[in-house]
C-alpha cells in the first residue's frame, strides 16, 4: 500500500499490471451510515418499506459510495498521485443491493508521456458476487 | 440564468442549459471527513496525515447540488465524471460551483449533465467534474 504522502515512480508500473482489488461486503446498515456521512437521504436507499414498492424491488446502495471503493483502491496503488492528479469517468450500470458484495478491480491499459509527464491510464470495473458489472469506466493518473 | 438565493428547490424539467446554481459553502472538518471515512471504509490515515479523501469531496458537491432541485421518482446516477486537482487538508473550506452543461431526451428517458468545479477558499480549483442523472421521461 502506498502512503499518502509518497507518490510512486513511472517505473513501479508496467502495461497489463492488475490494480490489487477490493473487496466490501454490503449492509442495509453501511448504506445507512453513507446516508449521514453524505446528507443523502434519498428513500431509495434508506427506506425499505418505500423501496419496495418501486420499480426496484428494494433500497440499493448510493452509487457513490461503491464508487468510493474504487477510488480507495486507486489511493492504495497510486497513493499522492491519485489525490493531486487522478481522473475518473464512469458509468453506473446496475444498483449494488444490501446483501451484495462488492469487489472493485482494475488494470493498467497503457501509460503514456505527453510533454515529458507520465499518464497511467486504467480500466476500472466494480461487480457484485454475482460478476454483475456495477460500474465501469476508465481513470488516468499524473505521476509528476 | 442564476437562480436566487432564496430559491426553493427546482424542478428537473425546469433547468434550462446554462442554469447555474448558487455556490454552496462548507467546512471540510474532521469531524465530517471522519464520518466519510467510517462510512465507506477508507484507510485511516487520512485523518492521521491530515487530508480530504478525494470522493469525500464529490460527495459532498453531489449532495450540495442535489439538494437544490428535485428529481422525478425513478431518476438514476447514470454517470460521473471526476478530476482531483490537489491535495485537500482536512479544515479547508471549500465552495461547490454546478452548472447545467447538457439536456437530452433518449427514448423515455431525459438525461441532464451537471457541471460541477470546486474551489478551496484561496481560490483554487481541487476538483471538477460532472454527472448524469437519468429521469423517466
Amino acid at each position: 500500500m502506498v502512503k499518502l504522502t509518497e507518490k510512486p515512480k513511472p517505473s513501479d508500473f508496467h502495461e497489463g499490471d492488475k490494480i490489487p482489488s477490493i473487496t466490501k461486503q454490503l449492509a442495509q446498515s453501511k448504506i445507512n451510515r453513507y446516508a449521514e456521512a453524505s446528507g443523502d437521504f434519498n428513500p431509495i436507499h434508506i427506506d425499505e418499506a418505500f423501496a419496495a414498492q418501486t420499480p426496484l424491488e428494494g433500497t440499493i446502495a448510493h452509487g457513490m459510495l461503491i464508487l468510493a471503493y474504487a477510488s480507495k483502491m486507486m489511493t492504495r496503488t497510486f497513493g499522492q498521485a491519485w489525490l493531486a492528479g487522478g481522473k475518473l469517468s464512469i458509468r453506473f450500470k446496475a444498483p449494488a443491493r444490501p446483501q451484495d458484495t462488492i469487489t472493485a478491480s482494475g488494470q493498467i491499459d497503457t501509460i503514456e508521456t505527453k510533454d515529458g509527464i507520465p499518464y497511467i491510464n486504467c480500466s476500472l470495473e466494480c461487480c457484485n458476487q454475482n460478476g454483475d458489472i456495477l460500474i465501469t469506466g476508465g481513470a488516468v493518473v499524473k505521476l509528476s | 440564468m442564476k437562480e436566487t438565493e432564496n430559491g426553493s428547490p427546482l424542478s428537473f424539467d425546469g433547468l434550462p442549459i446554462g442554469f447555474e446554481f448558487p455556490p454552496i459553502s462548507d467546512q471540510l472538518s474532521k469531524s465530517v471527513v471522519s464520518k466519510y471515512i467510517e462510512a465507506v471504509e477508507e484507510r485511516d490515515d487520512f485523518v492521521s496525515v491530515g487530508v480530504v479523501p478525494p470522493l469525500a469531496i464529490g460527495a459532498f458537491a453531489m449532495t450540495a447540488l442535489s439538494q437544490k432541485f428535485t428529481v422525478p421518482p425513478g431518476s438514476i446516477h447514470a454517470s460521473q465524471e471526476f478530476e482531483f486537482h490537489r491535495v485537500v487538508p482536512i479544515g479547508t473550506t471549500v465552495t461547490c460551483h454546478g452548472k447545467i452543461e447538457h439536456k437530452l431526451q433518449r427514448g423515455r428517458l431525459n438525461l441532464i449533465t451537471l457541471g460541477i468545479t470546486v474551489l478551496d477558499q484561496d481560490g483554487n480549483q481541487v476538483l471538477t467534474g460532472k454527472a448524469t442523472v437519468a429521469a423517466p421521461g
